[in-house]
């Protein structure tokens, strides 16, 4: 078997591997779905991610340690993760394979030659590794922006997978939404189409990753080179040279992405995999120059305070920014999140959605919760989003600690937010329209929404008697009465009030129903005993209202209410990260005791 | 002769690029080791803004680690004590600032015993500025109002009269702290500015007896230390003593057993919750102070398990007889 | 694809299909993997479930004229919180297996319904003495069943290892009734082996005692820690209450060992010991204290523990253990049935 086909096999298994967990990143316990499943592993086994959050929080989180072994790897055999593992550098891989198809031989090799510009993804890598590497509170992680395994990742599952599971509904019972999937599409086509104009155009020219591991391959014990022999110079080894690295001269080793093309080309067998220095000699280091590196790390320096001149971080923080529960402060979620989208796409109700570009550079495609997309604002009972984020951003708490129980008691559940209605809109409060649909689903126990009875007068409802017998009264009206329409239990009929003002507190009897000119009241209760209305007199329509409060400490901005509330487009109710327990500087109350 | 160099070229060049692949996967492991964090972020404080309290002791001179004072003047005992223990000047340098920790828990009268003795607080400032200090600073965080238990229990008043610089607690002075090896002091609120400000520290207590923790001496002092909600820590209190105790180290503590609060402690309440015992310690190991001190309140070390505790954390010893304490008795 | 005497086609071979034996143990790797299914991680699912086995089926108990309400749940220890909160670790510390519940609601007024707490408490005496602890005061014992109350939404009784608790939404009489029914198919449907009887009642003479007040504190009884499985119950005399109570120990020496170590605990916590005129009592040197200004008798008499607590009047105080002490002793003397 010769090793291109080693490599092929390879390529397709591990982009099979991915893609499967993309497709079963759905909890439930089938085998095409989340159960066991290590979905996270090709995040972990990013040393982007690993190192990038090693600057930032100056922590090696358990799972990442599998970078570690790709590290390692790495130094011995080369930039193997680029031509045999990377799902992202596979398809860029395959189209390129399919645009240059047809082309010569010549055009091949002029495609494939070294171009300086390679060395882009160099000064990439050093701006964000600088960018983590800022001191203390400012540092801030934003490798996931170019990271390939997390940009992959986002373009799989909340791009691809939503689109053509769809009409299938075979991975979500029913449709997914991502907001700003329209950023992730431009960016991962404009990806893939590169390649048409030149091959792994993402992989030479932009890939940080592919610059970490161009870095840390400098001492590989094995790398590609010439042996010892006439070489003809037909340059064939050059006409699918996947990383560019002019196998042909010196090599550069850093580029070299062990596809094998070469060695399996060269028609002089010149080309072997080997632990000897290439004969035609070699180049090991980046082409990066004294002042490339210096510009690159000063912006990557300069940009951080950049970034925070918003003052995001302190007194400007954005309210409208509902991080999912177990989430770490801000300034130490940003130190973590690599924007994978994991969470979004594991969310069994849908309403982590991908942070845009109206947030700032830090909140792209970072976690969301948006309560008016999917099924019911954020489960009481799940706690999916912690258990899949690969670098703990999202801490994966357990469901006592979400809910505040057990040993969690005494410090109570997670809040992510609070619930504040707007009167102006709410149907109660604004309207005189009976509706408790958010009391009725507010999932904790006891309630955060709480009621209070108020009876306000319907519009045009002071009528006059013409006549009242038993339970009926019938009125004179100018404008008919709509038959039914204070059938439906809300509405109560009260003796007006007196001119001296004021009206008795149990002075109102429900109404049972109504025609365009008379009131039927119910009979469960008779005021009626001591004053039938007499011809003549007036009566008032009532509606019973439950007017809706939010009780602030019991509320844990689930979202529910939000998610339920009638009133469409801007819901009467909204959720506001005031309050959230992951900041000790944002809280609404002072401490209790 | 070329042969001969082009294969020790590559050789030298394989075994050269080896070594550094090696040097590269070891440092690689290292440094995962160093970083390995296997349980993940906690909520709350980020490790970068901990604090650890400065070391305020001193190197240690045998036979001058305890003195015991026997006299009913409190003011010329505490003299007395520190003389015995090579004088102020071996712990107060010239120029130093000197923070004292008196014992100000309660809004309680000065006669109930329940706080430190507000006249030994200003002797001890007065021999602070004599020995040179630049500012002496008296702060403690009580359990009741600040404001009250300062001026209640005469301390404001006496230690302002002597010149040191009186500081009321405020959220601004408080950082979190870790104690390395603690159980109970992990991200914990400690009230920390003075102290950061000072180079000296000097714990001032009276003996009392404690419905918790059995007595309340040099150790339970540094509970003044403590911020956020800290009475959940009496729930293991022997614990939280003993850990205050790693947490502090003071230069030098003076143990008040003028008179005792035998029971009822710690506040007391009535003037025949104590007895008059005429003794002062003055010691810079405070674990040989307080063994020391429970004689005075009738009990054994061994009634006190934070004592054993603290002993074998390292903090002190309880045999004090075994440091040689320097006694006197002054008229 | 060129082939030339430099490239070693076997070491080629070699190595590319060792690289893919590497790929397979990758897949059967992440196959093992993805097996450990631990769906409470993710939170769902950690609630009460539906629980088909080995639960009776409370469903056939549906009352006329009501429906179900609400699916059958069933909680374990795990999660008995989720239900009652605090209360858990009252039933938890007694032996508490598994809670069935479900709601059943009137065909007629959907404002009228009741939810049956089924308790499976692993024993009679378990049961009883979560039951007897929560007994509310002044409440009516229903006669049909060995022990029962109601109050005036509610039902709370025994049976065998059960403790089942039928709670009402109303005040209702008819709800109450439909509660009655819903009793007496559990105790004639439900079976359960084991004890029926409790026979430690029975050493408690049953002169002046009050009805329905016998009380089994398992543990911790009056502050002890030693003092578990304890009956106690109330006698009136001369218009006063008395509360009496009984341990049985595992052997006689045990017996005076707690009744020791339960009078020096007194001791410890400022009672101060008592003379006694009493003959009786000096003979099995029952300990009689004073513990602040109320009464507390401590005796050991062959296995049993016993005593009275709290009483407000040392004379009937006195009078009550005499009482106790004299039915022991017949019933130390009696050959065992």
């Amino acid at each position: 078997m010769r090793i291109v086909t080693a490599r092929r096999i390879s390529q397709a298994f591990f982009f099979t591997l991915f893609f499967w967990f993309c497709i079963v990143s759905t909890i439930g316990d089938k085998i095409w779905q989340l159960r066991g499943w290590p979905v996270d592993l090709f995040l972990w086994l990013d040393p982007l991610a690993a190192i990038g959050t090693a600057l930032t929080t100056h922590t090696l989180y358990r799972p990442l340690l599998w970078a570690l072994a790709t590290i390692v790897l790495t130094i011995i055999f080369g930039r193997f993760f680029c031509g045999w593992l990377c799902p992202f550098g596979a398809i860029h891989q395959f189209v390129g394979y399919l645009a240059n198809r047809k082309k010569t031989t010549a055009q091949k090799i002029s495609l494939n030659k070294y171009r300086k510009a390679q060395v882009i993804k160099y000064f990439i890598l050093i701006v964000l590794l600088f960018m983590a590497a800022f001191p203390s509170i400012a540092a801030t992680l934003q490798t996931g922006l170019l990271d390939p395994i997390p940009l992959v990742s986002r373009s799989f599952n909340l791009l691809l997978l939503p689109i053509f599971d769809r009409s299938v509904n075979f991975v979500s019972v029913s449709a997914r939404f991502y907001e700003g999937a329209w950023l992730i599409m431009a960016v991962f086509l404009t990806a893939v189409l590169l390649n048409l104009v030149i091959p792994r155009f993402y992989c030479r020219f932009v890939c940080p990753l592919g610059a970490l591991f161009g870095v840390i391959s400098r001492f590989a014990v094995w790398r590609i080179g010439r042996k010892k022999g006439d070489c003809t110079d037909c340059r064939l080894c050059e006409k699918s040279c996947e990383g560019g690295c002019e196998p042909r001269g010196k090599i550069r080793i850093s580029e070299c992405v062990l596809c094998f093309n070469c060695l399996d080309d060269c028609r002089g067998d010149l080309v072997s995999y080997q632990t000897t220095a290439s004969n035609a000699g070699e180049i090991t280091n980046p082409d990066v120059s004294r002042r490339g590196f210096v510009i690159s790390l000063a912006s990557g320096v300069l940009a951080v305070p950049a970034i925070r001149l918003s003052n995001k971080m302190g007194a400007n923080w954005d309210h409208e920014v509902i991080r999912p529960p177990g989430s770490l402060a801000e300034p130490e979620f940003l130190k973590r999140c690599i924007k994978c989208g994991q969470c979004m796409r594991v969310c069994p109700t849908n309403v982590i959605q991908p942070g845009g570009l109206d947030g700032g550079l830090e909140n792209l495609w970072t976690p969301i919760l948006n309560n008016r997309i999917g099924s019911s604002g954020c489960q009481l009972n799940c706690t999916a989003c912690g258990q899949v984020c690969p670098t703990a951003a999202i801490r994966p708490i357990t469901l006592d600690e979400k809910l505040g129980r057990g040993s969690f008691a005494d410090a109570g559940p997670i809040k992510i937010g609070a619930a504040f209605f707007d009167r102006n809109r709410c149907l109660p409060w604004a309207m005189d329209k009976p509706c408790i649909v958010c009391e009725e689903n507010c999932p904790v126990s006891p309630k955060a929404i709480y009621t209070q009875e108020s009876f306000n007068t319907v519009r045009d409802g002071v009528l006059t008697v013409r006549k009242a017998a038993d339970n009926f009264i019938e009125v004179e009206v100018e404008q008919a009465l709509i038959p039914g329409k204070f059938a439906t239990g809300d509405y109560y009929c009260a003796l007006a009030r007196p001119s001296t003002g004021g009206l008795a507190p149990d002075n109102r009897v429900k109404i049972a129903a109504n025609t365009e000119s008379s009131i039927e009241l119910s009979a469960s209760r008779n005021i009626f005993e001591e004053d039938i209305p007499a011809p003549g007199a007036r009566i008032e329509i009532q509606v019973r209202l439950q007017k809706p409060y939010v009780d602030i400490e019991k509320c844990i901005g689930c979202g529910v209410c939000e998610h339920e509330c009638p009133v469409s487009g801007k819901k009467a109710i909204r959720i506001s990260a005031v309050g959230e327990t992951r900041s000790a500087d944002r809280k609404l109350l002072l401490e209790p005791g | 002769m070329n042969e001969q160099n082009n294969i020790e070229l590559p050789r030298r060049q394989f075994l050269s690029r080896s070594a550094k692949a090696g040097i590269s996967i070891a440092a690689a492991g290292v440094i995962s080791h160093a970083l390995y964090d296997p349980e993940g972020p906690t909520p709350g404080v980020s490790a970068e803004d901990l604090v650890t309290l400065p070391d305020f002791s001193i190197p240690p001179e045998e036979g001058r680690t305890i003195s015991i004072v026997i006299g009913s003047d409190r003011t010329k005992a505490v003299g007395r004590a520190i003389e015995l223990l090579g004088g102020l000047g071996r712990f107060v340098k010239k120029g130093q600032t000197i923070a004292i920790k008196p014992n100000v828990a309660f809004a309680s009268p000065p006669m109930l015993g329940a706080t430190a003795n507000p006249g030994l607080v200003a002797e001890v400032v007065r021999l602070c500025y004599a020995a040179g200090a630049k500012q002496v600073l008296v702060t403690d965080n009580p359990i009741n109002d600040p404001a009250s238990c300062f001026m209640l229990s005469g301390i404001a008043k006496a230690a302002t009269a002597a010149g040191a610089k009186v500081i009321l607690p405020k959220d601004s002075l408080f950082k979190y702290t870790t104690l390395a090896g603690g159980k109970l002091i992990r991200n914990w609120p400690v009230y920390f500015g003075p102290f950061s400000k000072a180079d000296r520290l000097i714990g001032i207590s009276p003996i009392k007896h404690h419905h918790r923790s059995g007595a309340s001496m040099t150790m339970k002092n540094w509970y003044g230390l403590l911020g956020g909600r800290r009475n959940v820590f009496h729930q293991d209190i022997n614990t939280i003593i003993a850990e205050l105790a790693m947490m502090v180290k003071p230069t030098l503590v003076i143990l008040d057993g003028a008179e005792v609060m035998m029971t009822n402690g710690p506040t007391g309440g009535s003037v025949s919750d104590l007895k008059r015992k005429n003794t002062l310690i003055a010691s810079t190991d405070m674990v040989a102070a307080d063994s020391f001190g429970c004689s005075l309140l009738d009990l054994k070390p061994y009634d006190l398990p934070y004592l054993a505790k603290a002993h074998q954390a390292g903090v002190g010893t309880t045999d004090y007889e075994s440091l040689k304490p320097k006694r006197a008795t002054i008229s | 694809m060129a082939s030339g005497p430099g490239r070693n086609r076997r070491l080629e071979s070699a190595v590319s299909i060792l690289l893919l034996v590497v790929l397979f143990f990758i897949a059967l790797a992440v196959l093992i993997k993805q097996a450990d299914v631990d769906m409470t991680r993710f939170g769902l699912g950690a609630a009460a479930q539906p629980d088909s086995q080995n639960t009776p089926d409370l469903a056939v108990l549906t009352p006329d004229g009501f429906k179900e309400f609400s699916s059958p749940l069933v909680y374990t220890a795990g999660n008995l919180y989720e239900k009652i909160n605090g209360k858990a670790p009252l039933y938890l510390d007694a032996g508490f297996l598994k809670l069935s519940t479900q709601r059943f609601v009137s065909r007629t007024d959907e404002n009228l319904w009741m939810e049956i707490y089924l308790y499976d408490m692993a024993g009679l005496k378990n049961a009883f003495s979560v039951y007897s602890v929560q007994k509310r005061a002044d409440v009516e014992t229903l006669s049909t069943m060995q022990f029962a109350y109601e109050t005036t939404n509610g039902l709370y009784f025994v049976h065998g290892r059960y403790y089942i608790e039928l709670l009402g939404s109303a005040e209702s009489p008819d709800l109450l009734e439909a509660m009655k029914n819903v009793a007496d198919s559990i105790t004639a449907g439900l079976n359960v082996d084991g004890e029926a009887q409790i026979p430690e009642l029975d050493l408690f003479p049953t002169h002046n005692l009050v009805s329905g007040s016998f009380k089994l504190s398992l543990k911790d009884t009056f502050g002890f820690a030693d003092l578990t499985d304890t009956f106690t119950c109330r006698y009136e005399l001369n218009g006063q209450s008395v509360t009496a109570f009984i341990s049985t120990r595992s052997d006689p020496k045990n017996a005076q060992k707690i009744a020791v170590s339960y009078s020096d605990f007194l001791v410890e916590n400022d009672a101060k010991p008592k003379s006694t005129a009493d003959e009786i009592l000096k003979k099995v040197a029952a300990k009689v204290l004073d513990f602040y200004d109320t009464t507390e008798i401590v005796f050991f008499l062959g296995p049993f523990v016993g005593g009275v607590h709290e009483a407000e009047d040392q004379k009937i105080a006195e009078e009550v253990a005499v009482m106790l002490i004299n039915r022991l002793t017949d019933l130390t003397k009696t050959p065992k049935q």
